[in-house]
């Protein structure tokens, strides 16, 4: 047998192999990337604390004279809720170390791609992060660290307190980056991110010194999303297995640490017999933790105290047989318990999952779902309402998984968790960048593709201050700019199938569309996040809206085709009939003119016959 | 020598009269319309393919039925609707002063009174609806094309523009011929010796005819249509035949479109349907036949493509559906190869007329 040999890799090695997929692939993508990553950190955690955002982005050259790529100084300085001192070593100084989870709508995950950045500097420069933060608005603590890279544990090289004012979190780091190529993209990017975020104020500082600044435009914040519980149809077996395992509804393990707890929890000082135990434990019975109720509940049942607790391991608690099975290390042999169904201890260990009828585990684990859809469901799925899930097969979660893809009558998922801007910021915004003749906004109702629900809000505008270039879309997922793969996105997709004609747009019209797709998952086609997949559900979505926004525009094209006509009119008959005049009156052999001003003002308000 | 037949001929004078009374009329017509708050409008004889028909009994194509109004009502046609007001004013004034134009001069002078016309294709046209509305040539509106031809020949006319009326002039005076200008269009054609018209295609030929004294061996006015006769010369020889009695006989290349010239000349072309008055229904078309190239052995060059499809398209005009006019084209199509008239210089200068032309005109007293 030949040996293998097995390595771990750094966390650094697993960046160097992977620095593709998170966007670090050369000095100009990694330069956006940096960037974005702490913006949109910013961003997010100031949209959590309900704070309008004030950005400042900054890059400097270390040396402006050399020639690109070269080394950069980024700085991105939010007034967010700061980290806690503790907290920001950790945060900032290890790989994979995060602090978002749950289902809501996020520009990213949070911690990930900003130590992605920190690192990519590190490696490219050798220069340390320097983090300051304030928390509390009184002190200002400011950290200059290394990564360890092969602890993946922060080194760090300063710390300072000082006095401070305001709460904010400021990162800066070195990184290889070229400015000349990144420019560009970067300054896009700044210009869409206010587009879709009017509530923020954000002010780059490019390499040069020159300022671009975008004043908030709404004082108010959109409505923030809340963390909701899975849609059936968005989960899979796996799933459902890390549902039934988790840790809050598992049955304990029966530890020292765990007797410990239990006895910490009934106060117990000395060793009590088993009754003497219960007795105390149904007196502060609503006090006590769930575990520490489990555990005594298979007390009741085994009728043992704490010594011969210690003296046995728990096989199998069989809450749909209705038996416990337990190994004595002293006899060396298996014992098998009957459970009691009468008894209030059997109903603890019932409501835990393994004990959870197939009913309860869908009306309580999965939103939207009541006991009358879930009794449907479980005819559906030809599964018994009273089946204990902790007693399902593999096979038979599996079949479970499949049926709850299947089944039609979920309500659609709860858009609670979703942000979308709205459409008066919305449309605040689209006025203010772009200062058009004419423009409207739609907010979809919510919707799901998969078990993932979104929401699409559009706006249009045309004329004014947009040049005639021809249509632009400005793409945008969860508030985020996308700039790179314009081409293969179901948005453009959509407006490219749109015949404009039939809406009364020709050529190449000063025409603006921002489309912004907001869901827990958006569906890109490709790691780098930059193009949304054709879902059908997503793409009939902004087929909706994008009609309903054209034929909005339409009206107004044929309003104003209408105006522009009469004026035509008016004019055409103001030059013509005098001539007309002219000429007949010479023909005629007359010498005074005739009245013709009845004629003109005729002319002009005749209506086009079609 | 023959005198002009006063009973079958409008003067000059009278035509001058009719075509202001007409514009008199449409001014008036205008002027009430707007002083009464009404849009005034034209109509127009519609020129279109599906309007034009061939009229077997004055053998030549004419206008059918259907009009066209262009009213200042519409929008979209308010503007040549002035234009056409504005022709009309202008031809007022060209006919009242005795002064001329040209199709050229016409599109440059709209700029003086506001009026813009595109291009001279456009300004072209808008004198085409006015001969329209009028059925009258751009002739008697004074408007020439720039394009001249020439006569020769004992003919005496008397001038009838301004500052030379009553002067009498003979056009055997000058060996290179007289311009058919604007001048020569409105004069009186007085007397003649000539019993006879040649046509003929081409300015060299012309010269030849000139210097061999053709006008006097067969008592012949020679006309050169320099290709495809100008209406200005078209009308000059329907009034040399209806006017003074002389049959008209017509030479041109021997190929498609030389026969075509003959017809043109005949009968007019469909282009100037809106239009009598330019047609010699009883001229002959001496040749050169497709038949001649053969009989008279003549040099030929192969046609062109374009020289055949002429021929499957004049193939399906009704003029061209009997006759002598139908046998020449299948000859044509069966010898794929032309002639001009040039060719008879194999057999010497004077070939033509010494040869050809008497042969011919012998020949043309049997059709």
């Amino acid at each position: 047998m030949s040996k293998e040999v097995f390595s771990q890799i750094s966390p650094s090695e697993f960046f160097y192999r992977n620095r593709d997929l998170a966007g670090f692939s050369n000095p100009t993508r990694s330069l956006y990337t940096s960037v974005r990553e702490f913006v949109e950190n910013a961003l997010d955690a100031c949209d959590h604390r309900k704070i309008l955002p004030d950005i400042h982005l900054s890059i400097k050259a270390v040396n402006p004279e050399q020639a690109d790529p070269k080394h950069y100084i980024l700085t991105v300085k939010d007034n967010g809720p700061g980290i806690d001192p503790e907290h920001i070593p950790l945060a900032f100084g290890t790989v994979l170390y995060g602090s978002k989870f749950g289902l809501k709508q996020a520009r990213g995950m949070f911690g990930l791609g900003a130590t992605m950045a920190i690192l990519y500097g590190q490696i490219t420069t050798n220069k340390p992060v320097t983090v300051k933060s304030c928390s509390d608005g009184k002190s200002l603590d400011e950290f200059v660290m290394l990564l360890d890279i092969q602890k993946n544990k922060p080194v760090i090289q300063k710390h300072t307190t000082k006095e401070g004012s305001k709460t904010g979190l400021t990162v800066s780091i070195v990184l290889e980056g070229d400015y000349s190529k990144a420019g560009s993209k970067i300054r896009d990017y700044v210009y869409q991110t206010s587009l879709i975020t009017p509530y923020a104020s954000i002010t780059f500082e490019d390499p040069a010194g020159e300022k671009f600044h975008y004043a908030r435009i709404v004082k108010d914040m959109p409505r923030p999303p809340t963390v909701i519980k899975p849609h059936p149809h968005g989960i899979d077996v796996e799933t459902i297995r890390r549902m039934i395992t988790d840790t809050h509804y598992q049955i304990p393990a029966i530890d020292n640490k765990m007797i410990d707890k239990v006895k910490k929890e009934l106060s117990l000082k000395k060793n009590l017999s088993p009754k003497e135990i219960l007795e105390r434990a149904q007196k502060r019975w609503s006090d006590i933790s769930k575990p520490v109720r489990t555990v005594i509940s298979v007390m009741s049942f085994l009728n043992i105290g704490f010594e011969g607790l210690q003296k046995i391991r728990i096989d199998d608690i069989d809450v749909a047989n209705k038996t416990i099975t337990y190994w004595d290390f002293g006899e060396s042999q298996s014992h098998a318990v009957e459970l009691n169904p009468e008894s209030p201890y059997y109903k603890q260990l019932a409501s835990t999952v393994q004990g959870d009828t197939l009913l309860t585990f869908l009306t309580k684990r999965f939103q939207r779902v009541g006991p009358t859809t879930a009794e449907k469901f479980c005819e559906f799925a030809k599964f018994k309402p009273d089946k204990r899930i902790g007693s399902m097969t593999n096979e038979e979660l599996v079949k479970l998984a499949d049926a709850l893809q299947k089944f039609e009558e979920f309500l659609s998922p709860d858009p609670s968790c979703l942000a979308p801007l709205g459409e008066e910021p919305l449309s605040k915004g689209i006025m203010k960048f772009f200062n058009p003749e004419f423009a409207a906004v739609w907010q979809r109702n919510a919707s799901a593709y998969s078990g993932f629900p979104f929401v699409v809000e559009m706006g249009i505008a045309y004329g004014g201050d947009i040049p005639p270039n021809g249509l632009k879309v400005y793409r945008f997922a969860n508030r985020i700019p996308l700039l790179y793969d314009e081409g293969s996105d179901v948005v453009l997709k959509i407006v490219n199938e749109t015949e404009w004609t039939r809406y009364k747009i020709k050529g190449d019209p000063p025409l603006v569309i921002v489309s912004h797709i907001c869901s827990t998952r958006i569906p890109y086609k490709t790691v780098g996040k930059e193009n949304v997949a054709d879902r059908p559900e997503i793409e009939r979505e902004l087929k909706n809206a994008l009609q309903y926004l054209a034929r909005k525009l339409a009206v107004h094209m044929s309003r104003q085709g209408a105006a522009d006509m009469a004026k035509k009119r008016a004019n055409l008959y103001s030059k013509y009939v005098p001539l007309i005049a002219q000429f007949a009156t010479e023909l005629a052999g007359k010498k005074k003119e005739p009245n013709y001003n009845q004629l003109i003002r005729m002319g002009s308000e005749i209506e086009e016959q079609v | 020598m023959r005198l002009k037949n006063k009973s079958n001929a409008k003067t000059a004078e009278t035509r001058k009269k009719r075509l202001l009374s007409m514009l008199e009329q449409q001014g008036l017509s205008i002027y009430e319309n707007l002083d009464k708050g009404k849009f005034p409008q034209f109509v127009i004889p519609s020129r279109s393919v599906s309007n034009i028909v061939y009229d077997k009994k004055i053998r030549q194509y004419i206008l059918g039925s259907a009009s066209a109004v262009r009213s200042s009502r519409n929008m979209s046609q308010l503007r040549s609707y002035t234009q056409l007001a504005w022709l009309a004013f202008f031809v007022n004034r060209l006919v009242r002063e005795g002064k001329s134009s040209t199709l050229r001069d016409i599109y440059y002078s709209s700029q003086a009174f506001s009026i813009d016309f595109e291009d001279q294709p456009e300004s072209d046209n808008i004198i085409v609806d006015l001969e329209a509305v009028l059925t009258s040539p751009r002739e008697e509106f004074h408007i020439f094309p720039e394009e001249r031809s020439s006569v020769f020949g004992d003919l005496t006319i008397e001038y009838t523009v301004p500052g030379y009326e009553g002067k009498r002039m003979n056009l055997s005076d000058h060996p290179d011929g007289y311009l058919i200008g604007p001048s020569l269009s409105s004069a009186e054609l007085v007397d003649t010796s000539a019993e006879l018209v040649i046509a003929i295609e081409k300015g060299g030929l012309f010269t030849r005819f000139v210097e061999e004294k053709v006008h006097k061996k067969f008592k012949a006015i020679i006309v050169d249509t320099a290709g495809q006769a100008p209406r200005s010369t078209r009308n000059l020889l329907r009034r040399l035949n209806n006017e003074m009695g002389l049959p008209v006989v017509i030479l041109a290349d021997g190929d498609v479109y030389g026969e075509h010239i003959a017809m043109v000349i005949k009968s007019g072309s469909a282009n100037a349907a809106h239009l009598r008055e330019l047609t010699v229904p009883d001229a002959k078309w001496l040749g050169v036949w497709a038949t001649d190239i053969e009989k008279y052995k003549l040099p030929t060059i192969p046609m062109t493509e374009s020289d055949i499809k002429r021929i499957y398209d004049l193939q399906k005009d009704p003029r061209y559906q009997e006759g002598n006019w139908k046998k020449q084209l299948e000859v044509f199509l069966k010898l794929k190869r032309k002639a001009e008239l040039e060719a008879f210089s194999k057999y010497g200068l004077t070939n033509i007329t010494d040869k050809y032309l008497p042969a011919k005109l012998e020949e043309s007293k049997s059709f």
